[in-house]
C-alpha cells in the first residue's frame, strides 16, 4: 500500500512538473488532457494587466496599484454604464461587508464570500458553476466577529483561500473540490484568517488576524502543491531577537503581542521583496503593560520572498494606543522623486497620514495628513511622528481610522493616489484587561462622537501629499477604489452607491445604487468577448456592469 | 416493522400532548437533560421509530421523508452528515435545538426527549461507511486506477475533475453500487454530472457535464475539464439524451478480480 501511494505521489509530481507532452508520453491514455486548460502560471500573474481579460491576484497585479489599462469605458460613455447581471450570494456579514475581489480567467470568475462560501461564476451571465461552503466550528473566536474574506489566490488549476478557523485551503478550480487543507494556527486561541493569499513562484503567502486577541501575528509561505509550510515571519519578535528591545523583557507579553497581518501584501519581483502591513499590538488601547515602540506592530515590513527574512521595516505608529492597524494594501510604483527615479511604496494609513517610502531601503520620504488628525500633525526628520495627543483628549481619527484596509488606487500617468478618507472623532478611555486565550482584550472603551463623521474620496498628489480634489460622502465610508487608464475612478460608499469619477477633476460622471453599503471591497474590471466589465461586491450581491451592446 | 413499534407510533400519534410524560415514564430521563449528555435513548430500539414519526411530521418538508435532503432549498442530506468531521450526537442535538443561524433551519422548542428521539432516528438512517470487506489487491488496483480512471476522477491527491472525487466513495456507497456504476455508468448519473452535447453556432460540438442552467444560458464543465458558459441563443442545439461521459467497463475490459482490486485501492484512499 505504501508503495502504491508512493508511486502515485511520484506520478502526481511528474504530472505537475512535466509539460503535457511528457505527460502524454508517460500515459498515452491521457492524451485527451493535452487540450486541458492548465490555468495561469506564475509568469501570467507576473504579467499583471498585460492580458486584461484576466485578473489573477487581489489587486490585478503585484503592484497593488489597482489601475487597469482598459479604456472601452471612458469619461464620455460611462454615463450609459448599466448592470448586466447580479449574483446573489445568500450569505452575509451583518455590520461589515462583502469584501472580496473576484479573480477572472478564461471567462470564469472565482469569488469568495462571507462565512467561507466560495463560487465559480460564468463572467458572461453571472450564473454559478459551483459553490463551496465550509463547515465551520461553532466556537469560532476572531472569525465569529469578522466572518469575511477578501478573495482567492490562483495558480494553475488551483485556488487558495483562507478560513475563519485559520486554515489555508487549496481548491480544484474546476469543481470546487478541496485539494489540501492546512492549519495556520489554533482558532480557539483567537486566530482567524480573512485576506486574499498572495501567490508567487512556488509560494502561497498568507497572513493572520488579529491584535484584538492575545495572539502573535505572522506571515507564512506555503508550497502550492502540497500545502507544506516553507517559512514563517513572526511579526512580534521572540525574546532576544531584533525588535524585542522595543518590548518589556517578558516572553509572555511577546507571545501575546498582537500584530495581525490580515490584509494582503504586494510584491516586487525584481527586488524579490514582499511588502505587508502589520496590525496593532495587544491590548489595543491599554499600553502600560507594553512600554516601548512594540515592533513590528503598526509597521510595513519588507520580507525576502524566498526566506521570509526581514529586509527593512517602517513603523507608522510607535506604541499604538488607538487600534490603528497598518493592514493596508501597500502600493508600489516607480516615480520621479525630486529629480531622480525612485522605487517607492505608498501607504494611506489608518493613523491619518499618507506616506511615501523608498521600497529598496525603507527610507522615509514623505508623511502628510490627509484627514483631520489631533494625535500628530507632522512626521519628524527621523521618520517618527511628533505625538500631540495619546487619545485621552479626543478627536483623533477613531479606531476605524482615517482610512482602512479598503484598497486605494494609484494612477501613474497622473501621479495621483486615490483613497477613501474618513473624518471621525473619538475619545479613548484605557482600562487594563485580563488576557485569556479565546477572549478579545481591547483594553479600554472608545467613545465615538456620532455628531462628527463624514467620508470622502480624495485624490492626493504623491509628490507632496496635497489634496488635489475630493468628493464628499455623508458618512464615514469603507468602500475601495479602482482606476482605469481611460481617466476614470470607480469608488463605492457607505450609502450603497457605486460611482464613477473623472480622475483629473473629481467630477461625478455616473452612479448606481446597489442597495447595500459597499464595504471593504474595491471594484475590479476585465474584458471578455470584446466587452469591458466592471464588478463590485455589495451586501449579498456581486454586480457586473458594462456599456449597452450595440 | 414489528407490531410493538407500530403500536408505539400509534401511541405517540394519539397521545401527542402527553408524549413527554410517556417518554419520561418509559425512558426515565430528567426533563432538563443537557445537550452535553450522551443520547439517553441510545440503547432503546423504539427510539428510532418514534423519532422517525416525529421526523416525518416536523422535518420531512425540508429534508425529505427519507432524510436525504431537498437540493432546491439547499436542505442537506442528513444520512450523510455523520461523516462530517466533528459530527456527533451532541452536535446534531444542538443543531436541532438551536437551528442554523442565517438559514431556513429554525430553532426547535421540543422537549429534550423528542430531540433525542430524532437523533436516534437520524443515527438509524446514517450512511455510515463501509463495513464490508475489501479483498482485492490494492496495489494492482492503484495501477488500474492510473490507467483507467485518473483522467477524470480524483483519489488521494491527484487525478481529474470531470467525474466525482472518489477519495471517500467507499464510505458513501456500497461495493455493489460501485460495481454497478463501473460496469454500467448510465444506470445512475449523479447530480452535477449529467452529460450534454452542445452544438455551437460556429458548428463545433462541445461535450460536457451540466453545472448550471437558466432560461438563457447554460454552464458546463467540458470534456477537456474547462468551465464554460454558453448563451442558449448562441447554440444550434443541445442534446441531453446521451450516455454518461464515463465509459462502461464490461467484464472483457475489467475482470471481476481487477474490479475488486480497484475497489480495494479506493478503500485505502478514504
Amino acid at each position: 500500500m505504501n508503495q502504491t501511494r508512493a508511486s502515485h505521489q511520484i506520478l502526481r509530481r511528474m504530472i505537475k512538473k512535466s509539460s503535457y507532452v511528457a505527460f502524454g508520453l508517460l500515459l498515452p491514455a491521457l492524451t485527451a488532457l493535452a487540450q486541458d486548460d492548465s490555468g495561469p502560471n506564475y509568469g501570467d500573474i507576473l504579467q499583471g494587466f498585460a492580458d486584461p481579460s484576466r485578473w489573477l491576484t487581489y489587486s490585478g497585479d503585484y503592484s497593488g496599484q489597482r489601475h487597469s489599462p482598459l479604456k472601452q469605458i471612458n469619461t464620455e460613455n460611462v454615463a450609459s454604464l448599466r448592470p448586466v447581471w447580479t449574483f446573489q450570494t445568500g450569505t452575509t456579514t451583518r455590520g461589515r461587508g462583502f469584501e472580496t475581489t473576484p479573480l477572472v480567467d478564461d471567462g470564469v470568475l472565482y469569488v469568495t464570500g462571507s462565512n467561507n462560501y466560495a463560487w465559480a461564476i460564468d463572467a458572461r451571465t453571472g450564473r454559478r458553476f459551483w459553490q463551496y461552503r465550509r463547515n465551520l466550528p461553532e466556537d469560532l473566536t476572531y472569525g465569529a466577529s469578522a466572518p469575511v474574506n477578501r478573495g482567492f489566490g490562483m495558480l494553475g488549476n488551483s485556488l487558495f483561500m483562507v478560513t475563519l478557523d485559520a486554515h489555508l485551503l487549496a481548491f480544484d478550480r474546476r469543481n470546487g473540490d478541496i485539494l489540501w487543507d492546512v492549519e495556520l494556527a489554533d482558532y480557539r486561541v483567537g486566530y482567524a484568517s480573512t485576506g486574499a493569499p498572495l501567490v508567487l513562484d512556488g509560494k502561497v503567502i498568507t497572513g493572520i488576524s488579529g491584535g484584538e486577541y492575545a495572539t502573535r501575528g505572522f506571515i507564512d509561505a506555503y508550497d502550492p502543491a502540497s500545502g507544506e509550510r516553507l517559512w514563517r515571519f513572526n511579526t512580534i519578535p521572540g525574546p532576544g531577537e531584533p525588535g524585542s528591545e522595543t518590548w518589556p523583557d517578558d516572553p509572555e507579553i511577546l507571545a501575546k503581542g498582537g500584530g495581525g497581518t490580515w490584509m494582503n501584501g504586494s510584491f516586487d519581483p525584481e527586488l524579490n521583496l514582499i511588502y505587508w502591513g502589520v496590525g496593532n499590538p495587544n491590548p489595543d488601547y491599554y499600553g502600560d503593560s507594553r512600554p516601548g515602540d512594540n515592533l513590528y506592530s503598526n509597521s510595513l515590513v519588507a520580507l525576502d520572498a524566498d526566506t521570509g527574512e526581514l529586509k527593512w521595516h517602517y513603523q507608522f505608529t510607535p506604541h499604538d494606543l488607538n487600534d490603528w492597524d497598518s493592514n493596508h494594501m501597500p502600493v508600489l510604483a516607480d516615480i520621479q522623486w525630486q529629480g531622480e527615479q525612485r522605487k517607492v511604496v505608498m501607504v494611506g494609513n489608518r493613523n491619518g497620514f499618507f506616506y511615501v517610502l523608498d521600497r529598496v531601503s525603507g527610507e522615509f520620504l514623505l508623511g502628510k495628513p490627509f484627514t483631520a488628525t489631533t494625535w500628530a500633525r507632522e512626521i519628524g526628520e527621523d521618520g517618527r511622528p511628533i505625538v500631540l495627543n495619546d487619545g485621552s483628549k479626543g478627536c483623533l481619527p477613531d479606531p476605524w481610522g482615517s482610512t482602512n484596509f479598503m484598497p486605494p488606487s494609484f494612477y501613474p500617468e497622473l501621479g495621483l493616489f486615490y483613497l477613501t478618507a474618513r473624518e471621525t472623532c473619538a475619545t479613548i478611555v484605557p482600562e487594563e484587561p485580563t488576557l485569556e486565550p479565546g477572549r478579545a482584550s481591547f483594553g479600554g472603551v472608545v467613545f465615538i462622537d456620532p455628531e462628527q463623521g463624514s467620508g470622502a474620496l480624495r485624490a492626493l498628489d504623491v509628490q507632496t501629499g496635497e489634496l488635489r480634489w475630493e468628493f464628499t460622502y455623508p458618512s464615514p465610508t469603507f468602500g475601495g477604489v479602482l482606476t482605469t487608464a481611460a481617466g476614470l475612478v470607480f469608488a463605492g460608499d457607505h450609502e450603497g452607491n457605486f460611482m464613477a469619477f473623472d480622475a483629473v477633476n473629481g467630477e461625478n460622471l455616473w452612479h448606481y445604487q446597489t442597495g447595500s453599503r459597499i464595504w471593504g471591497a474595491g471594484a475590479m474590471t476585465h474584458i471578455l468577448d470584446g466587452r469591458q466589465y466592471v464588478l463590485i461586491p455589495s451586501g449579498t450581491t456581486l454586480t457586473a456592469f458594462a456599456l449597452p451592446e450595440r | 416493522m414489528s407490531s410493538e413499534s407500530i403500536s408505539y407510533q400509534v401511541r405517540i400519534k394519539l397521545l401527542q400532548p402527553a408524549l413527554f410524560l410517556v417518554a419520561l415514564a418509559v425512558f426515565s430521563i430528567a426533563s432538563n437533560a443537557s445537550a452535553q449528555q450522551t443520547n439517553p435513548l441510545a440503547s432503546d430500539p423504539r427510539a428510532a421509530g418514534a423519532g422517525g414519526v416525529l421526523f416525518r411530521a416536523q422535518c420531512a418538508t425540508c429534508h425529505g421523508a427519507d432524510a436525504k435532503g431537498i437540493s432546491s432549498i439547499d436542505a442537506p442530506d442528513l444520512t450523510m452528515m455523520w461523516q462530517q468531521a466533528g459530527m456527533d450526537e451532541n452536535r446534531v442535538f444542538t443543531r436541532i435545538q438551536d437551528g442554523v443561524p442565517g438559514s431556513i433551519m429554525p430553532a426547535h422548542d421540543f422537549p429534550d426527549t423528542e430531540i433525542w428521539m430524532l437523533v436516534s432516528y437520524l443515527r438509524s438512517v446514517a450512511v455510515s461507511g463501509a463495513t464490508e470487506e475489501f479483498t482485492g489487491d490494492a496495489e494492482n488496483g492503484g495501477r488500474l486506477f492510473t490507467a483507467h480512471c485518473i483522467e477524470c476522477h480524483r483519489a488521494g491527491s491527484g487525478g481529474g475533475s470531470l467525474g466525482p472525487n472518489l477519495e471517500r466513495i467507499t464510505q458513501r456507497r456500497s461495493q455493489a453500487a460501485l460495481r454497478g456504476s463501473i460496469r454500467e455508468p448510465n444506470s445512475s448519473i449523479g447530480r452535477g454530472y449529467k452529460p450534454i452535447v452542445l452544438s455551437t453556432l460556429g458548428d463545433t460540438e462541445v461535450r460536457g457535464i451540466i453545472k448550471g442552467e437558466d432560461a438563457f444560458s447554460i454552464q458546463i464543465l467540458d470534456s477537456n475539464q474547462r468551465l464554460r458558459g454558453f448563451a442558449k441563443s448562441q447554440l444550434l442545439s443541445s442534446d441531453r439524451d446521451i450516455d454518461s461521459l464515463m465509459p462502461a467497463f464490461p467484464e472483457q475490459q475489467l475482470s471481476e478480480k481487477q474490479l475488486d482490486d480497484i475497489l480495494s485501492f479506493l478503500y485505502q484512499q478514504r
